[in-house]
């Protein structure tokens, strides 16, 4: 049940990451469409730039060429300030290593995007507000009962679930998931994609997936797959000087 | 807002934090506690400077004095505007003496050189810093230079004693020569035997006939009767004043305590021993009594001075109707460089200076105050020492966080925003430091004697002998504003060292943070 209209698109990425001598062309001119409410998952060999390209997308990093589009709006060369915002607000992101913060407790760390997006101020006088919505988040997930808990008390899938609340907390638009059942058994793996589908179904989130699960890739909408640094079955895109010689 | 939060965190779960509050807070209690005595012990010694010298001093340049120091104050009197703002005068007459007096304890004659002043007790009683340090005195109205009548009673009865002896031995003398008179009348004075004189061995007979006959020509020598000593009159004895350290000497006992041990009782008489002025410069000496002694604290004075009257020193001296000071008492402290300024313009041309007591006292306030500033400059150190401790554990702090700067710079954090937790929390870290530092600083302060009695008592050591200086308990002062500032110095320089490892945190990259490990 996904619209046609593109909502993340990005077009000829590339990202070389050089260290000494050596040259590693991870993505080198990748396209890639998201369209508005799709599930979609990426699959890849391992080290073949997934992870990358979500942080492109993301705007955690910039890309050494090419451009991406949110809505039509080119975003990857934004000042730091917007780039910034989008992070906070538009993207929602789960990584595989969960990356909670280990200060904080479990409701905390969900509410963190949301004490980014306050000041002080406006902190203190929605306070009430953004912590139910907190605890509602955490419920949905299942860790409604363990609130106040530290980080390093809750089990992997838990860890998980509290930071895909925590991505949600903003009620981003974009979901940005980096193998988010990579490191976690079947059956919890399988309550994460449940939770996923649901939010893709019933709140009509978009999300964008990386995994290596071949199974989990039957339950998303479509599957794109990377190799050599571009979409499978991409045309190969030459640089627009090669083009038109040819 | 989610600044404070970590901030808070950090703050609560390193303990390293701990040890900067815990450096910045020595640091700030050292400033406060080290100013604090400093403040303390300049003050009391300033007090005590000005206790000692009066407000204002005309001084002579000679040793010589000027004349007529009278007519001097009659004339500052005559104006208007400095009769207006002079509470008192005094003129004082100060020149150099050997001391002489007989030690009670050893039994010998000390003789030192000391400062005689010769004041007119009223007069410098009103200028003020010598009523009330005077020992036996002190409270009386008007403290006097009079011996007490028991003492010179004393002192007469030795008189007379030497007198009656003195006329004794002149009436035996005046009997012996009478009987030798009565004598020689009757006839039977018989006159020495010839002496035979070793050369007329060799002379002629007719010449030792000459000579025998020369001897018993010879008349007999007059008996004239020695001079009548001059009838009984007791002495007037002259009171002296003399310095606490004049009369006592410094001792060790057998627990190594200096005391003082008066070598000097009141009712002990002195010998002062000085010169005329003029270009014979005669030495004179007369004898005084110890009536009363002087302890400002001021050991320069305490160890040197003796007080007499000052017509007696004028005539000792020979220097009749001449002074060498004139000191002030003002009404106002404050206008004392006006009234500097007004009196040697009065003055001008006469071989006179004028000073205020800090001019006088310049070189030695000038030293404590550069002391303190060195040792504000030194103490200040130690707070930028606990300044690289923050240095040093930030970046610690920096690294092991890296991950989570990551984590929450992916969430939407900007650069500014995690450079703010970091210098928030050098602010925070600089404002508990100094915090506890200034509580820890003004308890010690407050209770600084009792702390080191209490070191004194485990260490057996005293840290601040009494003895040596002359207060009893350690002086302090705390200066609000001293201590305000001291505080924005140490949270400035917790912040400053902070903005290191805060901007470090601040350049990372997000997706190199998350992936560090
Ligand atoms: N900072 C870097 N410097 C040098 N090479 C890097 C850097 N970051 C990533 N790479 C390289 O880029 C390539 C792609 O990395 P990426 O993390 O995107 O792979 P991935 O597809 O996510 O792999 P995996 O499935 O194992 O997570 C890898 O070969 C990696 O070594
Ligand atoms: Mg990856």
């Amino acid at each position: 049940m996904h619209g046609t209209t593109p909502l993340l698109t990005a077009i000829n990425l590339r990202k070389t990451y050089v260290k000494y001598a050596n040259r590693i062309e991870v993505l080198r001119g990748l396209d890639i469409d998201v369209a508005e409410g799709e599930f979609l998952s990426v699959i890849g060999n391992s080290g073949s730039g997934k992870s990358t390209m979500l942080h492109l997308l993301g705007t955690l990093d910039t890309p050494d060429d090419g451009c991406i589009h949110l809505e039509g709006r080119r975003i990857d060369n934004l000042p730091a300030r917007d780039r910034d915002a989008l992070r906070n607000r538009t993207f929602g992101f789960i990584f595989q290593f969960y990356h909670l913060l280990p200060e904080m407790n479990v409701l905390e760390n969900v509410l963190a995007p949301a004490m980014i997006t306050h000041s002080v101020w406006s902190w203190w006088r929605n306070k009430k507000e953004l912590r139910k919505h907190a605890a509602e988040m955490l419920d949905k997930v299942g860790l409604g009962h363990r609130l106040t808990h530290q980080p390093r008390e809750l089990s992997g899938g838990e860890m998980q679930r509290a930071a895909i609340a925590r991505a949600l907390i903003n009620r981003p638009r974009v979901l940005l998931a980096d193998e988010p059942t990579g490191n976690l058994d079947l059956a919890n793996g399988h309550h994460i994609m449940k939770l996923l589908r649901d939010l893709n179904q019933f709140e009509n989130l978009t999300i964008v997936m990386v995994t290596h699960n071949l199974d989990l890739v039957h339950e998303t909408d479509r599957m794109v797959r990377i190799i050599d640094g571009r979409m499978d079955g991409q045309e190969l895109s030459q640089p627009p000087a090669l083009a038109a010689a040819v | 807002m989610y600044k404070l939060l970590l901030c808070w965190r950090y703050l609560k779960t390193r303990y390293l934090a701990l040890a900067c509050i815990i450096s910045v807070m020595l640091g700030v209690a050292t400033l406060i506690v080290v100013n604090s005595v400093m403040n303390g012990f300049s003050k009391k010694l300033q007090t005590l400077l000005h206790n000692v010298v009066s407000d204002v001093a005309i001084e002579a340049h000679s040793p010589n004095g000027f004349y007529a120091p009278l007519d001097k104050i009659a004339m500052i009197r005559k104006d208007p505007y400095l009769n207006e703002r002079i509470e008192a005068m005094a003129v004082t007459l100060d020149s150099f003496a050997m001391l002489q007096f007989y030690h009670r304890g050893s039994q010998e004659t000390v003789t030192r050189p000391v400062r005689v002043m010769g004041i007119e007790m009223k007069s410098r009683s009103a200028v003020g810093g010598f009523k009330n340090y005077l020992q036996l005195q002190s409270a009386d109205a008007e403290p006097t230079f009079v011996v007490p009548s028991d003492i010179k009673a004393k002192f007469a009865a030795v008189d007379k004693e030497w007198h009656d002896f003195h006329q004794f031995q002149f009436e035996q003398e005046i009997q012996r020569l009478r009987r030798l008179e009565e004598q020689e009348k009757k006839g039977d004075l018989v006159a020495p035997p010839p002496q035979r004189l070793d050369f007329e061995a060799g002379i002629s007979p007719e010449m030792r006939e000459f000579f025998s006959k020369l001897r018993k020509d010879r008349p007999a020598p007059p008996l004239a009767p020695p001079p009548a000593p001059a009838p009984f009159k007791a002495r007037e004895p002259i009171g002296a004043i003399v310095g606490h350290l004049v009369a006592n000497f410094k001792t060790r006992d057998e627990d190594n305590n200096v005391t003082d041990r008066a070598a000097m009782r009141h009712g002990d008489g002195i010998r002062l021993t000085t010169i005329t002025i003029g270009q014979n410069m005669t030495p004179v000496y007369d004898d005084f009594v110890a009536i009363d002694f002087f302890k400002s604290g001021m050991s320069e004075y305490d160890a040197n001075c003796i007080f007499i009257p000052l017509d007696q020193l004028q005539r000792l001296r020979e220097m009749d109707n001449r002074a060498t000071n004139i000191l002030v008492k003002l009404k106002n402290q404050s206008e004392a460089d006006d009234i500097v300024k007004a009196m040697a313009i009065l003055f001008k041309g006469e071989p006179l200076i004028v000073n205020t007591w800090q001019e006088k006292q310049g070189p030695l306030l000038r030293a404590i105050e550069i002391e303190k500033n060195i040792l504000n400059i030194l103490l200040f150190m130690i707070v930028g020492v606990a300044g690289f401790g923050i240095l040093a554990i930030f970046s610690m702090i920096v690294s092991e966080k890296t991950r989570d700067i990551g984590i929450l710079k992916a969430l939407g954090a900007s650069s500014a925003g995690v450079m703010q937790i970091f210098l928030s929390y050098g602010l925070l870290l600089g404002i508990v430091g100094s915090l506890f530092g200034t509580i820890l600083g003004v308890t010690i302060t407050l209770n600084i004697n009792t702390i080191e009695l209490a070191i004194a008592a485990i260490t057996g050591q005293r840290i601040f002998d009494g003895s040596v200086y002359y207060f009893t308990e350690i002086p302090t002062e705390l200066q609000p504003m001293a201590i305000v500032y001291m505080n924005l110095g140490a949270v400035g320089i917790a912040v400053v060292f902070s903005i290191i490892p805060a901007f470090r945190a601040a350049m990372l990259h997000p997706v190199q943070a998350l992936r560090y490990d």
